[in-house]
């Protein structure tokens, strides 16, 4: 991680007081293990170049994280890379220019412009080379960007990973700085400190006379501030002038699409309720893959509902699930879910017996030749009142265009109308069930609704 | 008069004082025909808790009698209780103990009876009726005489009580009127057996005839002219019981019994069905069903055939045999219990020794009620099995010997179709026939079917969620905590292969515990060595350590053989250490297939009559599993590390020409670009593109198991061997190279060779103990130790470990938690496959493989 400063004209040597740092001696200074140098590598009447860089102790580095147990902690590109890491660490060797603070006698300097370049990295960075010039030139810079090698005896990647940036234009030494203590952690990956409302001040500060007018300064105050609750009381500080959003706009397809999903589970919901609602035995229900608990905690309001069992493996999805549930749980008539940590590839006794067992756009995130067992224990073991499943029909992804492609990731498979009925009736055979299909959402003449479903039923007395 | 003395338990003496009681005893030690400390005396307890035998309070004053007689009984009372407990204790431990006080009154004696009774230990009373005039002639020359009138009471008592005696539950009364005219015998406990020439206990026959001969033969049993199987070494066969009922021959099974137990050929034990026959033949009113009325009909048809005489006959020499067969024998070897043989089920308490309710503990095992069918619900007696002689059982047939807990059951259901199993002492080898078809007729309940039909159903939650413990053979329990089962659960449910086909996971591996002592290494052979040295392990063998990834090769023989064994057809699965699928599902088809052909080339499977093949290998190359993560981490860093240093290097050579004073932190920079460039140069040394099956390398190092059997009893050197094998049938697989260390050139050598290949790139070794199961005093001992090369570890610690302020705090590591990770997922592993092959549910197999997910959940320094 290192920085070179360079500058050609006039009074560069001035340079060396705004920075306070004597050419005829080496700066060398020890933070937790770590060296922060800083050395000329030119020095005359009309050139200086000065660089200052860290030799970080690894070790320390990777001390006391809580990624400790994970091996990519260990070999990372903290130690090499230009991040706010690296900011915090010259911060107080180059606190003199930044603060704009030099001996009395050079204060008038502080102002004066010079013709500056400064080199910086290796840059680990997201952004592509555009959004990284993006950053630099609207301030003036001349941006060059160059990247490190990336041979390899085996294909693992076309171009290296590590970038090299210089920028050059007509500025002060404080504001060039400043800039790069704004834009660097901006760039990098991720930071290593806890952000907390500080960092707001100390962007206001950095920022004054440049953010304010950047045209990416949202995009500068996002990265910047990372965690959305920092970001989010930005709004109501000072910095914020109201208006000129430079925002993104969202993308309207994207936007059009998601509203959609949202229409389509709601319509699901509506369904299974619908099929509930009707039914006299609804006393207890099972909500089989109940994730995050949508469509369990919509099952709360229905009448007669006594006993609602939430059943998910992901721990995760568990406690989200149980927050939903705590919101509700004030609200008069509504009957708190009870999550159950369990698996559909386990036997478990508590799912037995119940009225309602419920497989809402569940089985598609199974393999297809493990669900036959699960089946079998569901009609042999757990004899529910009734089986409601719910799938996608693969036919009616024509109408989304999704060109043989699934509508999740984790989807395993996706059925036909044909296929789902054959693999119900196939599945249900040996037990006393009646079967009825349905379809939910929007129907499409040729291809059906969107979801489908299949309602099982055990017959009366067996 | 005879007086038979038991091996152990109680011989109460009875009689008023001076009937000579201390006196008998005295001469029996004398005659060493008793230990001085198998008899126990009140007087003797008298004075051990307050120095006085006897205190006599007559013809004192009357306030001070009344205090003496109090101090005295005080006395009395304090040296029971402590003569009482030695007498439990010593009853407990199996122990002969003559109790010598005077056992006047009937509550003195039940406390007794009652100690005998409680600790399953014969108790026999020798009454000793001597005259009154002998008593008091013996009272005057005491040194201190009870008195008369005390004797005379005592007498008196004694009178009125005798006649009660012959009532009471003694094993055997004797009443002596002249201690001059008594012999005694002692006799050794009835049960206990020596080994002699070996053992071979044969399970439940239940009427097998042919299939029993023909374990016989197998066995090496020889049939003589007088139609009598002996063994060439003089080994003798046990029937664990229940030789009848249910099969076909029964009559003749139990004939055969009679004829080599009446010629001390052969030996049996009581059991459920042996113990109803013989009250049957004894007269009694019992119910026969459950195949005990076949055994009827066979009666009924010798009557038929040989006459009622011979009938009668007949079983009379069975019902004697029935009714002797014990609850169990304890089998010794120079006088200490090994091996134990038992029908149903014992508790350790319980062995050596004989009760009403030992025989039925041993006849049922421990029962808890019975379930809706009024089949009787089986507790598990063996998981409190503790000492250290081995159990041999059989009444509950399971597919296949069960070994748990140092226990072994041997009934593999010959009468339903399954096996008739023997099991030989002390080889500890089992040997079995095959049923020639199902006996029992009764489809609907035959134990064997249902078992497998239940085989594969998907666990009960319920026995894992709340945290639970595993009982390993290889060692003991292991506990695994809620916190932790919960995520493996998670993980099971969403990312791994089905729980049916992820039958073991492999267990992680530790270095040293001391890192190198050498300066400029972290790690090195002469500590993994060490190690086993110091735990007495001197043969050792050292692999060549793969860089790949870990992966379990699960290779069915067909897909018919997959569906027997995981309950869907398939060729075959290769998952990584956490039970995810290796490869994508099209590539895994295409290295199966290849993999597939090659054995049936190799007629592998023929070879070694198995259904499958279960292997622990590495699969290279690196990048196969681990792109993404060389992408982004280890290319990347690289990059970064020489971008950074070349540029400050150059910076620093210019300035070197004007600054003299950074000529140091160049020297340091251009040292810091040679560890980035070998860091970027060894990884690269693992990785290479693949762009068809052909191009990857499987080395497997362990064969884990076979359909029928495990391998984990076979040393790594013939583990080598098959890898050697493997190595010979499909190009995907490679050789390992490996060496043994057997003495001090052979050490220097495998530290030679490790120093070269890792010099060249490679990642390291592996040093295991011979044996795949080493154990120093019963304790597990790491079952592989890795020693990884000094360039190999610049991807694992960073490129500047080796610096010496980095290696001095980085020597600092602690490997204990490592260590103890490593054994118990090893005991695990090892569990999971045994339980798997020997068919029983996947629930017993599962609980071994979520153990390991959930101890890995728990997390250790990666770098270790």
């Amino acid at each position: 991680m290192q920085l070179t400063i360079k500058a050609n004209g006039k009074n560069v040597r001035v340079l060396s007081y705004l920075l306070a740092k004597n050419p005829d001696n080496l700066y060398e200074r020890q933070h937790k293990g770590h060296f922060i140098r800083f050395f000329y590598s030119k020095f005359s009447d009309q050139e200086l170049e000065a660089v200052i860089f860290v030799t970080p102790d690894p070790l320390e580095l990777v001390k006391n994280s809580a990624a400790a147990y994970d091996i990519t902690h260990y070999i990372n590109d903290r130690e090499f890379v230009v991040s706010s890491i690296f900011c915090s660490l010259v911060r107080s060797a180059l606190g003199t220019a930044l603060n704009g603070q030099p001996k009395e006698d050079y204060r008038e300097w502080v102002d004066q412009p010079f013709s500056l370049e400064f080199q910086f990295g290796p840059v680990a960075s997201t952004l592509s080379d555009q959004q990284l010039r993006d950053l630099f030139e609207p301030l003036g810079y001349e941006t060059t960007i160059a990247a490190g090698e990336a041979n390899y005896s085996f294909s693992v990647k076309a171009k290296s990973s590590a970038r090299f940036l210089s920028i050059k234009g007509e500025t002060t030494l404080q504001t060039g700085l400043r800039q790069l203590f704004v834009l660097i952690p901006v760039m990098d990956n991720y930071k290593h400190y806890f952000i907390d409302e500080k960092e707001i001040e100390k962007l206001e500060r950095y920022g004054q006379g440049w953010l304010e007018t950047h045209p990416q300064k949202q995009f500068i105050l996002r990265h910047a501030l990372r965690f959305k609750e920092i970001y989010n009381k930005l709004e109501y500080g000072s910095f914020l002038h109201p208006g000129a959003s430079s925002e993104p706009k969202t993308d309207v397809a994207a936007g059009q699409k998601a509203e959609k999903k949202v229409r389509l589970n709601e319509q699901r919901y509506q369904k299974i309720i619908d099929i509930i609602n009707q039914e006299n035995a609804k006393e207890t229900i099972v909500d089989l893959g109940s994730g995050e608990g949508k469509l369990a905690v919509q099952l709360g309001c229905v009448n007669g509902v006594k006993e609602i069992l939430a059943v998910e493996p992901s721990e995760y999805a568990s406690l989200q699930a149980l927050e939903r549930f705590q919101k509700r749980e004030q609200k008069p008539g509504f009957l708190v879910p009870t999550p159950v940590f369990s698996s559909l590839f386990y036997y478990d006794e508590r799912l037995a017996n119940k009225d309602i067992m419920i497989l809402c756009e569940v089985i598609e995130h199974i393999d297809e030749y493990r669900l036959p067992k699960i089946i079998e224990m569901i009609f042999k073991d757990y004899r529910p009142k009734m089986l409601i499943i719910t799938t996608p029909n693969k036919e009616y992804n024509d109408v989304y265009d999704l060109r043989g492609h699934f509508r999740h990731d984790d989807h395993r498979f996706e059925w036909t109308r044909a296929e789902f009925r054959r693999w119900c009736e196939q599945n249900s055979g040996d037990y006393p069930y009646e079967l009825t299909f349905d379809g939910i959402g929007e129907e499409h003449e040729a291809y059906g609704c969107p979801t489908q479903l299949c309602k099982f039923v055990r017959k009366e007395g067996e | 008069m005879r007086i038979t003395l038991p091996h152990a338990g109680i011989v109460l003496l009875i009689g008023p004082s001076n009937s000579g009681k201390s006196h008998l005893v005295k001469h029996l030690i004398s005659e060493n025909i008793l230990s001085a400390s198998e008899a126990v005396s009140s007087d003797t307890y008298r004075v051990l808790v307050s120095d006085t035998e006897f205190i006599n309070w007559r013809g004192k004053p009357q306030e001070e009698a009344d205090s003496i007689y109090d101090t005295y009984q005080a006395i009395s009372r304090e040296a029971f209780a402590i003569l009482d407990a030695t007498v439990e204790a010593r009853c407990r431990l199996n122990k002969l103990t003559f109790v010598d006080a005077t056992h006047l009154r009937p509550d003195d004696r039940k406390r007794y009876l009652d100690i005998a009774r409680i600790n399953h230990v014969p108790i026999i009373a020798v009454v000793l009726d001597i005259p009154l005039e002998t008593l008091l002639q013996r009272d005057d020359q005491r040194d201190s005489p009870r008195g008369k009138r005390r004797i005379k009471q005592q007498y008196q008592l004694f009178t009125k009580e005798k006649r009660l005696l012959k009532k009471e539950h003694f094993l055997a009364t004797y009443f002596v009127k002249n201690t001059a005219e008594l012999a005694f015998e002692r006799r050794s406990n009835p049960i206990e057996r020596d080994i002699q020439h070996g053992i071979d206990i044969i399970g439940d026959i239940h009427g097998c005839y042919d299939e029993m001969i023909q374990l016989l033969e197998n066995l090496g049993y020889v049939k003589n002219d007088e139609q009598l199987y002996l063994h060439p070494a003089g080994r003798k066969f046990v029937s664990i019981g229940d030789c009848m009922s249910r099969g076909s021959r029964s009559l003749d099974t139990m004939l055969f019994f009679t004829r080599h137990i009446n010629n001390g050929l052969a030996y049996m034990i009581d059991s459920n069905h042996g113990w109803k026959i013989a009250r049957w033949l004894d007269g009694k009113n019992v119910v026969l069903n459950h195949g005990d009325e076949k055994v009827a009909e066979e009666f009924s048809e010798y009557e038929r055939k040989h006459g009622a005489g011979a009938a009668a006959a007949l079983k009379q020499d069975i019902k004697t045999v029935l009714l002797k067969a014990p609850s169990h024998y304890v089998f010794t070897r120079n006088g200490t219990a090994v091996l134990v043989c038992v029908h149903a089920g014992i508790k350790d308490k319980y062995i050596g020794k004989q009760s009403k309710r030992i025989s039925d503990f041993c006849r049922y095992g421990d029962t808890d009620g019975f379930d809706e069918q009024g089949k009787p619900i089986r507790k598990d007696w063996f998981l409190h099995h503790q000492t250290k002689a081995c159990i041999v059982w059989g009444h509950d047939p399971k597919p296949q010997p069960l070994l748990i807990n140092n226990t072994v059951n041997i009934d593999q259901g010959v009468v339903f179709g399954g096996k008739l199993t023997a099991f030989r002492y002390p080889e500890k080898e089992f040997v079995a026939v095959d049923a020639a078809m199902d006996y029992s007729g009764d489809a609907d309940s035959n134990p064997l079917k249902e078992l497998e039909s239940k085989r594969l159903d998907p666990p009960n939650i319920a026995k894992f969620i709340n945290g639970y413990t595993v009982l390993t053979e290889a060692a003991g329990d292991i506990h695994i905590p809620q916190d932790a089962v919960k995520s493996a659960v998670d993980t099971m449910s969403h990312y791994t292969i089905p729980v049916e086909n992820l039958i073991y996971l492999p267990p992680t591996m530790s270095p040293a515990p001391s890192p190198s002592s050498l300066e400029g290494y972290l790690e090195h052979p002469a500590e993994a060595i060490a190690y086993y040295r110091s735990h007495g392990v001197q043969r050792l063998i050292a692999e060549k350590k793969h860089m790949g990834s870990r992966a379990i090769l699960f290779l069915f023989k067909d897909r018919a053989a997959g569906k027997k064994h995981v309950g869907f057809e398939t060729e075959g699965v290769i998952y990584t250490r956490t039970g995810r699928r290796f490869f994508p599902a099209s590539m895994e088809a295409a290295v199966l297939r290849k993999i597939n052909q090659a054995l049936h080339a190799g007629r592998y499977f023929e070879k070694y009559k198995t259904e499958f093949v279960l292997l622990d290998a590495e699969i290279m190359p690196w990048n196969l599993k681990a792109s993404e993560l060389i992408r982004h981490q280890y290319a990347h860093v690289s990059e970064t590390a020489i971008l950074d240093r070349q540029l400050l290097e150059q910076k620093l050579a210019e300035a070197v020409k004007s600054n003299g004073k950074v000529a140091e932190w160049r020297k340091e920079y251009r040292h810091k670009l040679d560890n980035a460039a070998a860091f970027q140069a060894i990884f690269q040394k693992y990785c290479w593109d693949v762009d068809d099956p052909d191009q990857i390398e499987i080395a497997p190092f362990h064969v884990l198991a076979h359909s029928e059997e495990t391998f984990f009893d076979r040393s790594h050197l013939w583990h080598m061997e098959r890898n050697r094998e493997l190595a010979g049938y499909s190009p995907l697989f490679v050789e390992t190279a490996f060496k043994v260390i057997d003495d001090a050139a052979s050490e220097a050598a495998v530290i030679q060779w490790w120093e070269e290949i890792t010099a060249e790139g490679h990642e390291g070794i592996v040093i295991k103990p011979e044996a795949f199961i080493a154990k120093e005093k019963n304790k597990l001992l790491q079952p592989a130790i890795k020693v990884r090369g000094r360039n190999y570890l610049r991807i694992i610690y960073g490129m500047d470990y080796l610096e010496p302020e980095n290696l001095r705090r980085l020597k600092k590591r602690n490997t204990g938690k490592k260590q103890r990770l490593a054994l118990k997922e090893f005991a695990l592993g090892i569990e999971g496959i045994r339980r798997f092959v020997n068919r029983e549910s996947i629930d017993r197999v599962h609980e071994c493989v979520l153990g390991t997910l959930a101890l890995e959940s728990d997390p250790a320094d990666p770098r270790l």
